[in-house]
């Protein structure tokens, strides 16, 4: 590269800093909030790397070196959260995916104005119930001693399912109870999505003979595509942290077999135990392990002709 | 009085964050003093030296009802009207204090507050009183610790001890032993009525450390209580429960699903007794030292429990480890044998329990030995809740705040005792022939057992108006203390060294709801499994606890 060259280039780097300045600006606050907020409690993580202990601090804490991940990586109960996990995610991410893109496409086609904003207003509306509130709901329904289960005692049945203590089910019950909580909720960026494809695609497919299928398949899910990436790779990059509130809470129902999580299993030996510096090495394998395999969703988005999480 | 109504095993509902929080913790905790960590515990020659002179109290017009036998606690079923001072003059010289304790229960207003207040003037001092959430202690406790920021004055309850405490009593608390040692106590003479064993349990290291409160002559982890109205109504009158299989027999005859109605919730807590694996530490049959959780009786329990979930005989929330409803499930009839605190005999339980069913009786059975032979009950420590002052208040402000506490420990029926229990005369209190009635003030705004964990006599019975509970509740003191032995430890503290702390969590069986003990009796582990689990606990550093404590035990010449 010549000296013009480089001297051309920083020259355009001015010139956009000066033009995007009042953007720049704005993002101030959230980039101190991140800051703040998100990389200095990272600098605790050192203690990973120490035998932490409360009243000798970071400063006075012993080193350990690398046997917290040493223990960690033998660990029987870190490997079957591990694994938990990974099903869990996978199986939750597999059903509910769809879901709410399913919605989006059926509200959008029911023309009363009426009838769509009760239908959205219903399906919303849990996402806004804690985790707590949602298992507390699915326990008063299915759970041992709830609707279901009263019911067919009633009616003769000596051993009902009891689904809530059940954990060769919990995978699909933890399924449900995201679905009933959150699809109404991820239906909102589908429907503005659909709301963005113009309408005359639509006219003109219907003028060149195209049936319903034919214009959900060339025109509507092409259209949703490039929001259904971003949303899957935002998905996977969640994949680890996956279920903190809602493992922690029926955790004693099903058991650690079936629902201990890596988040779960951090929060157990760090906070619960006081077991900091284990903890904080399960957790900051979680945090990287969490990154590889965001960037790496984000490459294979790209390797599609995608935009993924930023236009390359 | 009844114990704060609190739960060791209260399921932490409470979300924090997860992997970010841990590594939240406080980046600047503060230097340690440099000195090495003294490790072990308190020889029988100096605890001797320090303990604090015991002086009971003999206060004209409070006669208990049933007296205490052997450390039982008196039961008074009438409240004195005629209330007696026991501290002349103000105990405080002005000066401003804060105090943390746990509390279980909606938080009081601070500013405002007529109970605080009262209490205040009464003091002579400005205590700012701080009820911290008694569900989550064990996770606020640590963050105190490790950013400093201890307040004058902390409750810290037995089973939310920061992980290696002993450091903390050496390097953040206030040494006491100058202050209460031998006969200096007699200048506090409320804190010299606290039974000595409970003053043992404040002792780290040769030095007095905890004030004790609540202290019980006979501390049990829980009682095992049935519905006697509901065995009434099926028939069964007063059972006679001899040993394990008789329970059984019970259960099967109480349980019906299909009525909404299961024996059992889950008792294991109490299944420590009759299978006799409550002590932490004791001897096996060649004289060598075992944790509880290599007995062969916590197997025997486990398989025993095991049978009762399998045969449908626990209701589903106690399947699915739901404690932190088992008293509505007890009240409501649910469940009709469970286990809780010797506190759940109380009136407020009886307010509970009647609002749920009109003919609500609580009873509890007698100690037993699963095989039929005699019942042996290990004593708890005397008490689940102590308090310690910071290490930086200055000799002058911890007389005070003794004294402060001298107050607070008045006896049952006092003038200073129903101030704490109850507030202010006719503001937040109504004095009745029953004895002391909230008023709608008080309801809101005393926080008595905030500030019973700071400093308060020995625990008494009393529910006044409820003269029956009082009965039932000491009766069965007096009937099952003759059972009670103090274990190896007992009431003793140890500092184990750094690399013992972890391993002395004993994290693989004393999660609350997350255990293998947990795992195995609801079918989802195996008792091969726990026994892989206890090898593993003991390779990883079980064994080497196992050494320390036996360097103890030689030390101590407790056998």
């Amino acid at each position: 590269m010549t000296e013009a060259a480089v001297t051309r280039r920083r020259h355009r780097a001015w010139i956009r800093l000066r033009r995007d300045r009042s953007l720049l600006i704005m993002t101030i606050p959230a980039g101190v909030l991140l800051l703040v907020f998100g990389y200095t409690p990272m600098l605790g993580l050192i203690m990973a790397f120490q035998n932490y202990s409360i009243y000798n601090g970071i400063l006075h804490s012993p080193w350990a070196g690398l046997s917290n991940f040493q223990q960690l990586f033998t660990d029987p109960g870190f490997w079957q959260a591990f694994g938990n996990t990974l099903e869990l995610f996978s199986i939750q991410l597999v059903l509910t995916f769809p879901i709410p893109i399913a919605l989006a496409i059926l509200l959008d086609s029911v023309l009363s104005r009426r009838v769509r904003s009760i239908v959205q207003s219903v399906v919303t509306l849990p996402h806004f119930f804690s985790m707590v509130m949602v298992v507390t709901i699915f326990n008063e329904v299915l759970g041992g001693s709830g609707l279901l289960d009263t019911a067919l005692r009633a009616h003769g049945v000596a051993n009902p399912p009891q689904i809530m203590t059940n954990p060769g089910l919990f995978k699909f019950l933890v399924s449900g109870q995201l679905i009933w909580k959150e699809s109404g909720w991820s239906m909102i960026v589908y429907l503005a999505a659909l709301a963005a494809i113009s309408p005359t695609l639509y006219e003109a497919s219907a003028v060149d003979g195209a049936n319903w299928w034919g214009r959900m398949r060339h025109i509507t899910l092409p259209g949703l595509r490039p929001i259904m990436v971003l949303l899957l790779i935002l998905n996977i990059g969640y994949a680890l942290t996956f279920g903190f509130e809602q493992m922690l809470i029926q955790l004693s129902a099903v058991g650690p077999g079936a629902a201990q999580v890596l988040s779960t299993f951090s929060y157990e030996n760090g906070i619960v135990q006081g077991n900091y510096s284990y903890g904080a090495a399960a957790g900051l394998f979680l945090g990287v392990t969490s990154v590889i395999l965001l960037l790496g969703a984000n490459k294979f988005a790209h390797a599609l002709g995608q935009d993924g999480l930023y236009r390359k | 009085m009844s114990q704060p109504a609190m739960s060791r095993r209260g399921f932490l509902t409470a979300a924090a964050g997860t992997a970010g929080a841990v590594a939240a913790a406080p980046l600047l905790a503060a230097c340690g003093t440099g000195a090495a960590v003294q490790t072990g515990s308190t020889s029988a020659n100096t605890l001797a030296k320090i303990l604090p002179t015991y002086v009971p109290l003999n206060i004209a017009g409070i006669k208990p009802d049933y007296p205490s036998v052997d450390g039982t606690e008196p039961g008074y079923l009438s409240y004195p009207t005629k209330l007696v001072r026991t501290v002349t003059g103000t105990p405080g010289s002005g000066g401003s204090y804060t105090g943390i304790s746990p509390y279980w229960g909606s938080i009081p207003r601070t500013s405002g507050n007529t109970y605080y207040d009262a209490v205040n003037s009464a003091l002579g001092a400005t205590m700012q009183w701080q009820p911290t959430n008694g569900d989550t202690i064990s996770t606020t406790l640590p963050t105190l610790f490790a950013g400093n920021q201890l307040p004058d004055w902390i409750d810290v309850p037995t089973f939310a001890m920061p992980p290696g405490f002993g450091q903390a009593t050496q390097e953040r608390l206030a040494d006491l032993t100058p202050y209460l040692a031998g006969d200096k106590i007699k200048e506090y003479p409320n804190l010299a009525a606290i039974f000595p064993a409970g003053w043992q349990q404040g002792v780290w290291n040769g030095k007095i450390v905890g004030i004790p409160t609540v202290v019980s002559g006979f501390s049990t982890a829980v009682y095992l209580y049935y519905r006697a109205d509901i065995l009434d109504k099926l028939g069964l009158g007063t059972p006679s429960v001899k040993n394990i299989s008789d329970l059984f027999d019970l259960g099967k005859e109480i349980n019906d699903p299909k009525a909404g109605r299961w024996a059992f919730d889950d008792i294991w807590p109490f299944l420590t007794y009759p299978y006799g694996f409550e002590a932490s530490w004791s001897l096996n049959d060649k004289g060598d030292l075992i944790t509880q959780w290599e007995t062969e009786g916590i197997i025997e329990a486990m398989n025993w429990e095991r049978k009762i979930f399998q045969a449908g005989m626990v209701s589903p929330d106690g399947v699915a480890g739901d404690t932190s409803t088992a008293k509505q499930r007890f009240w409501s009839g649910q469940n009709v044998i469970y286990a809780d605190g010797s506190g759940s005999w109380s009136g407020g339980d009886v307010i509970s329990g009647t609002a749920a069913d009109k003919s609500y009786v609580r009873m509890a059975f007698d100690f037993f030995a699963a095989d039929g032979g005699t019942p042996r009950i290990p004593l708890s420590p005397p008490t689940e809740y102590l308090s310690y002052l910071n290490r930086d208040l200055k000799p002058a402000q911890i007389k005070e705040i003794l004294r402060i506490a001298n107050f607070l420990a008045a006896p049952f029926g006092s003038y200073e005792f129903t101030l704490i229990n109850y507030g202010a005369a006719n503001v937040d209190y109504t004095m009745t022939k029953d004895g002391p009635v909230p008023t709608a003030t008080g309801n809101k705004d005393v926080a008595a057992a905030a500030l019973l964990l700071l400093a308060s006599p020995n625990n008494p019975i009393s529910s006044p108006g409820y003269p029956s509970v009082t009965t039932l509740s000491a009766r069965y003191q007096q009937r099952n203390v003759k059972y009670s032995y103090k274990p190896l430890f007992y009431a003793t503290n140890v500092t184990v060294p750094n690399d013992l702390v972890t391993t002395a969590a004993n994290a693989p069986f004393s999660n609350p709801t997350n255990n293998i003990m947990f795992e195995v009796v609801r079918g989802r582990s195996t008792i091969s499994d726990y026994q892989s689990t206890l090898n593993e606990w003991l390779r990883g550093g079980g064994n080497k606890l196992k050494a320390f404590y036996e360097t103890i035990r030689a030390k101590q010449g407790t056998a």
